[in-house]
């Protein structure tokens, strides 16, 4: 039950129903239930992995905060109960770490490093066929945070098994996130949110923006992107690079439009969730970038790898020996760019289990971790050239190369393997090789789509982007428009309603892509 | 604008949409669930789902049936027109593709309870041991719930389904509306009054050779060697069954079940015992006509694709159904009083093609069942060389000219090597009937019906006792300048020269059409070199100049020799699917193309008579050369 | 005291160049310093007062003004 599908609406109908008519102690009761239903579906058996997962994050926070309670009593000065305590919280969240990163490891990571030994060894090496569960990355994120957390003691402990369970498991978040934190959103969903007309607008009409960005854009610009990469040996330089601009279009229009769905869904019952998107177009730098695309991994992985790395008391030595060999600035950066770099490798690893998400996340924390240590550089070559940093043809340019490194990487995501990447990126650099021609002799026709397909993506972009470049200049745009008049507002609404039936819903002859997150 | 006000905003419009797809859905209705009220276009409904197009088309025309054939898709090739005359009844082919019996059986039941019904065929096919109860989409393979008794729930389910079901269906039935041809297309490949698939096109297609045959159905050669298919829901299918032969006991329905032919390629993927516990297994619950396993499984151009076989071979089991009524072809009956041939008009069976199985003699049958193995090559088909000969003349020269004395030559060196010259009667009866063939067979033609064949070829062949065949042009008939022009041309022979020549019971008259081998310098208007369609003629004007030209050849000619009219030369040797139907439906037979080469035919497929092959010799080939460019075919 | 803050305000201007540390209130809420800032502030600072800073402290609460992470090192140092 993915939400693209009638079934997903009538389901997300009736809990919405049902939820505003029981009684207010029994109203997160419903969305646990709801959420039970809509994981079942998905087969029992990924339905225990989150509840190991379940079970073992609720029973390790609850040992570590008695830990904290315990901890709160020893006296400051006798060091070795201190010390003691310490040991025994660092094993229970440690073993806590093992079982679900196990877990998950075991689910997304086996066969692929039984496949790399098995090379190194010349044998053949395979791992037993495991039913992947909807959204297990998401869910075992979400609730490590939660233990780390508890574990730092900037909250206590949930007390009771099935609230946490519903912060576990609350629908809308199972099959892409967004990663949510425990202290914003565990809350919410258990207080009884009484009917509010505001929410279900704001809820539906976020909704219908996620699935116009799906269903009319994301859905179409995949069906070039899986003609070409079915046969990338075909065409030229020119082609590939459209090819993988669809890509990012799709990529970006599927996740988002997702999310934009789950934030929607989540508001009809009165719970904000986070956003995990702010508009990574108009990103001026790579870092930036990724603190607006996908933001609440980025977070997770700034507060619960970046800084506990960079704090650690090993990078501590390797700065001060660093600024001993180097001095100033490079000593200073140093242990930084390096925990920048591990975490890039980690959100590399973390989309996919193949060399070309290891590649990507090399690059990533290469581009970021270089443009640190030479920033000095960077403004010194500013200051000769007499470029204004705040000047708009500056932002411009900025956001176009930041672009650009996001379209290269996603050559590598994309193509089937590394080597394949690697070529096709040396394909549309090659001037020999890039053939423009094949663009204007229509070859995009024989891509799976029409020309008329090709004016929807066109149109549907532009408005996309015009609507996001409002948002980031100017505030929300629905805010404005329910100032306006009933015709003012009905127009764009009937508009997007009719562009998700006539060029989304009834494109039944395509085969509507699942999410592509939803595995990660 | 308040938000409560916007939530109703929303919800009008959600419920204006709604209702613009529902009504849109239910105007097109592209699977026949709301009764098609714009297109009432069955043909095509049916294709997107037979089961309920196939009942929305019976409630309103049952009257017409008293009889159904019901099964699954490979149910489409039993035929209609030879049961009706075997059981004396009107019948409707109820195939549904990718039926299970519980789906024969709901369609059994309905039919019975709803309609009136005397006979019901019921196909078994091996296939209906794998599935039972399924529904693998539940747009193109769901029952109407007044036929599966469906619950208030289940029904609401459907058509809430079908009226709220992807536009894009409608659409592309608006679409297929204007490029509706004749032909069947992919989107319209049901027969609306028979009920079974239209295979028009396909029937219309020339079979040949196995090498012709795997080039234009390449899937035989490709299907892969599995093994291990099992037949689990056997049990499931005889209850099924025996609930079936219970109805109809009680309903005073009498009841026929059959067992389609399975290719052997697909035999071989099953365990053979397991085939053969499932048709015995039938044998408990029913008798049956049991035409599964037997030489015809492994001919390849018996079949369309491993699952499905020929309409040809439904008129074989048709025939092997009616052996004991009166049921015979009454086509053959006539040519072969005309030619003098002493065959029986009786269809043609290959030996070993059907069996009625009943209790008692089960055992018996399904110990020797697997046994079956392919016919020889001998048995069932044999290459028939055709001559094919334009003008004589002694002394005008050119292609398709020959000198008298060259064509006496070849006539000759036929006689001289044991060629015996056969009439297309022969091939008819050889193909459709138990006729015989000689060991070396010839077929002697003339195209155009110039008087040179009278003045030169008739003698000679009077002399060595060689029969013929001449393909008159009718505008051409007794003229020696072109229609309506005064233009001088070689001369035609007429009436009187006819006349003679076919009292003498050598020489065959057939179409080479009216008037659709014109010249292209000598006609005012587009002319029509052959039997092309024009530029820019619509297809519907297309077929009526078709029909109109071979009716009028027909009367023409039939008027004057008293003989039937049945085979045609395609002018310039060009055909193409649509004549070669069009011309079957107006009676003709065989054709003849002018493709090089020799003709296979093959006993039982009427469509190895389509478009035959044929050779020619001029002066630069004498009779020596002659018959080893023929044995260069025959003899490989 | 007013030499640690005046030690603090030179750390963070040599982080941060363009940032008004004097003024400002919501330095993480607004994203003028990043977590890259954040890190290289803490590393500074730890040299710097000898004090030691853990994860635990990294809440916005403590990095939205100068004076918030002047009172955090300043208990630290206590």
């Amino acid at each position: 039950m993915y939400f693209i599908s009638g079934t997903f609406i009538l389901f997300l109908a009736v809990s919405v129903f049902l939820y505003y008519i029981v009684p207010a102690r029994l109203k997160w009761v419903v969305l646990l239930a709801a959420g039970a239903v809509f994981y079942l579906s998905g087969g029992l058996a990924s339905g225990l992995y989150l509840l190991f997962t379940a079970a073992a994050t609720f029973i390790s926070a609850i040992i570590l905060d008695k830990l904290n309670e315990i901890k709160a009593e020893i006296p400051k000065s006798d060091k070795e109960l201190q010390e003691k305590n310490k040991r025994q919280k660092k094993t229970v969240v440690t073993v806590c770490l093992i079982l679900n990163f196990g877990m998950l490891f075991m689910l997304k990571y086996l066969g692929f490093s039984l496949d790399a030994i098995g090379n190194l060894l010349g044998k053949e090496l395979s791992a037993p066929n495991l039913v992947m569960p909807l959204g297990v990355s998401f869910f075992i994120f979400q609730s490590i945070g939660y233990v780390i957390d508890v574990y730092r003691a900037k909250y206590r402990a949930d007390r009771n098994f099935f609230k946490y369970l519903l912060f576990v498991s609350f629908f809308p978040l199972m099959i892409q996130g967004p990663i949510s934190r425990h202290d914003k959103l565990a809350s919410q969903l258990t207080a009884p949110h009484i009917f509010d007309a505001d929410n279900l607008k704001n809820g539906i009409q976020r909704m219908l923006w996620g699935y116009f960005k799906k269903m009319v854009i994301a859905d179409r610009a995949a069906v070039v992107v899986t003609t070409f990469f079915a046969d990338h040996d075909s065409y030229g330089g020119a082609v590939a690079a459209f090819a993988v601009i669809m890509y990012c279009i799709n990529l970006y229009c599927d996740f988002s439009g997702g999310i934009d769905i789950t934030i929607g869904a989540a508001r009809l019952f009165g719970i904000t969730l986070e956003e995990n998107f702010r508009r990574p177009i108009f990103s001026t730098s790579l870092a930036e970038y990724w603190r607006r695309w996908h933001i609440t991994l980025g977070g997770w992985m700034r507060d619960y790898v970046f800084y506990p790395l960079s704090l650690s008391k090993g990078f501590g030595k390797i700065g001060k020996w660093a600024r001993g060999k180097f001095g100033g600035k490079v000593g200073k950066i140093l242990p930084t760019a390096m925990a920048t770099f591990i975490v890039y490798f980690i959100i590399g690893i973390w989309h996919g289990a193949s060399f070309r998400f290891i590649a990507y996340g090399f690059m990533n924390g290469a581009i970021i971790t270089s443009s640190l240590l030479l920033a000095g550089t960077y403004s010194k070559l500013r200051e000769k050239l007499r470029i204004d940093q705040s000047s708009i043809g500056w932002q411009i340019f900025s956001m176009i190369r930041t672009c650009l490194i996001v379209f290269i990487g996603r050559y590598i995501t994309r193509s089937p393997n590394l080597t394949v990447g690697f070529e096709l990126i040396g394909r549309t650099l090659n001037p020999f090789t890039f053939n423009f021609g094949e663009i204007l002799s229509g070859t995009l026709l024989s891509l799976g789509l029409t020309s008329g397909d090709f004016a929807i993506i066109a149109v549907s972009c532009a408005a996309m982007l015009a609507v996001e470049y409002y948002c980031e200049y100017h505030g929300q745009l629905n805010d404005v428009l329910s100032k306006k008049n009933a015709f003012v507002q009905w127009l764009p609404l009937a508009a997007i309603m009719l562009a998700i039936l006539l060029f989304g819903i009834m494109r039944g002859s395509y085969i509507s892509s699942e999410f592509i997150y939803k595995q990660y | 604008m308040t938000s409560k006000k916007w939530l109703i905003m929303f919800a009008s419009t959600v419920v204006l949409f709604a209702v613009m797809l529902a009504g849109f859905n239910i105007l097109t209705d592209p699977f026949g669930v709301f009764g098609d009220p714009i297109f009432d276009w069955t043909s095509y409904n049916a294709t997107n789902n037979p089961r309920t197009a196939k009942i929305s088309y019976l409630d309103k025309n049952h009257e017409k049936y008293d009889s159904y054939i019901i099964g699954c898709s490979s149910t489409s090739s039993f035929p209609v027109d030879a049961f009706n005359e075997i059981f004396d009844a009107k019948f409707y082919n109820l195939i549904m593709y990718g039926a299970d019996m519980l789906d024969c059986e709901d369609m059994a039941k309905y039919v019975i309870e709803n309609y009136e019904v005397k006979n019901i065929v019921l196909n078994v096919y091996l296939d209906n041991g794998i599935f039972f109860g399924d529904e693998p989409n539940e747009y193109t393979h769901s029952m109407l719930p007044r036929v599966d008794g469906s619950g208030f729930f289940d029904t609401v389910s459907f058509y809430t389904r079908f009226a709220f079901a992807n536009p894009s269906y409608g659409i592309a039935k608006i679409k297929a509306k204007s490029s509706d041809t004749y032909l069947a297309q992919s989107f319209d490949v049901f027969d609306e009054k028979t009920g079974a698939y239209d295979k028009k096109k396909r029937d219309a297609e020339p079979i040949r050779n196995l090498a012709d045959y795997y080039s234009a159905y390449p899937v035989f050669l490709y299907y892969p060697e599995h093994s291990g298919y099992s037949l689990p829901k056997t049990k499931e299918c005889m209850d099924s069954v025996e609930r079936i032969v219970r109805l109809c006991e009680e309903s005073g329905v009498e009841l026929t079940v059959v067992t389609a032919p399975v290719y052997a390629d697909y035999i071989e993927y099953f365990d053979i015992n397991d085939v053969i516990n499932f048709y015995s297994s039938l044998a408990e619950v029913t008798d049956f006509w049991d035409f599964s396993y037997s030489s015809v499984s492994f001919e390849p151009r018996y079949f369309y694709d491993s699952t499905h076989f020929r309409n040809a071979v439904g008129y074989m089991a048709a025939a092997r159904m009616g052996e004991n009524s009166a049921y015979s072809d009454s086509f053959a009956e006539i040519i072969f009083e005309e030619n003098g041939l002493e065959a029986s008009t009786t269809a043609y069976i290959p030996d070993d093609f059907g069996y009625y199985v009943t209790a008692e003699n089960a055992n018996e049958y399904f110990a020797s069942y697997a046994n079956a193995s392919a016919a020889s090559y001998i048995d069932i088909s044999k290459k028939v060389p055709v001559l094919m000969y334009h003008h004589i003349s002694e002394t005008q020269e050119g292609a398709g000219i020959i000198t008298p004395e060259v064509f006496e030559d070849h006539i000759k060196a036929l006689a001289d090597n044991g060629y015996t010259a056969i009439s297309f009667s022969d091939l008819y009866a050889y193909v459709n009937c138990s006729g015989s063939l000689p060991a070396k067979p010839i077929v002697i033609t003339f195209d155009d019906g110039y008087t040179s064949n009278y003045e030169y070829a008739y003698p000679i062949l009077e002399k060595y006792g060689m029969c013929s065949t001449i393909f008159v042009i009718g505008s051409a008939f007794g003229c020696d300048t072109y229609k309506d022009t005064g233009v001088e041309m070689l001369p035609h022979f007429g009436p009187n020269e006819t006349i003679e020549m076919v009292k003498s019971g050598l020489i065959d008259i057939q179409s080479h059409t009216f008037d659709m081998h014109q010249s292209v310098s000598l006609e005012k208007t587009q002319a029509r070199e052959h039997m092309a369609q024009l530029d820019g003629e619509s297809e519907d004007d297309y077929i009526s100049a078709i029909r109109s030209d071979i009716n009028q050849s027909i009367v023409q000619l039939e008027d004057i020799t008293d003989e039937t009219v049945y085979v045609l030369a395609y002018p310039q040797g060009y055909y193409n699917d649509l004549v070669q139907t069009v011309l079957s439906e107006a009676g003709i037979k065989i054709t003849l193309s002018t493709d090089w080469g020799v003709s296979t035919l093959i006993r039982g497929l009427p469509q190895s008579l389509f478009a035959m092959k044929r050779l020619s010799a001029g002066n630069g080939t004498d009779g020596e050369a002659l018959i080893t460019m023929i044995e260069g075919f025959t003899l490989n | 005291m007013e030499n640690n803050r005046k030690k603090l305000i030179s750390i963070l201007s040599d982080v941060c160049p363009d940032v008004d540390f004097e003024n400002e209130t919501a330095l993480v809420d607004d994203g003028l310093i990043e977590s890259l800032d954040i890190v290289a502030i803490v590393t500074e600072i730890m040299a710097e007062f000898d004090v030691e800073i853990t994860v635990d402290d990294l809440l916005p609460d403590n990095f939205n003004s100068a004076d918030a992470l002047l009172a955090m090192i300043e208990e630290k140092m206590n």
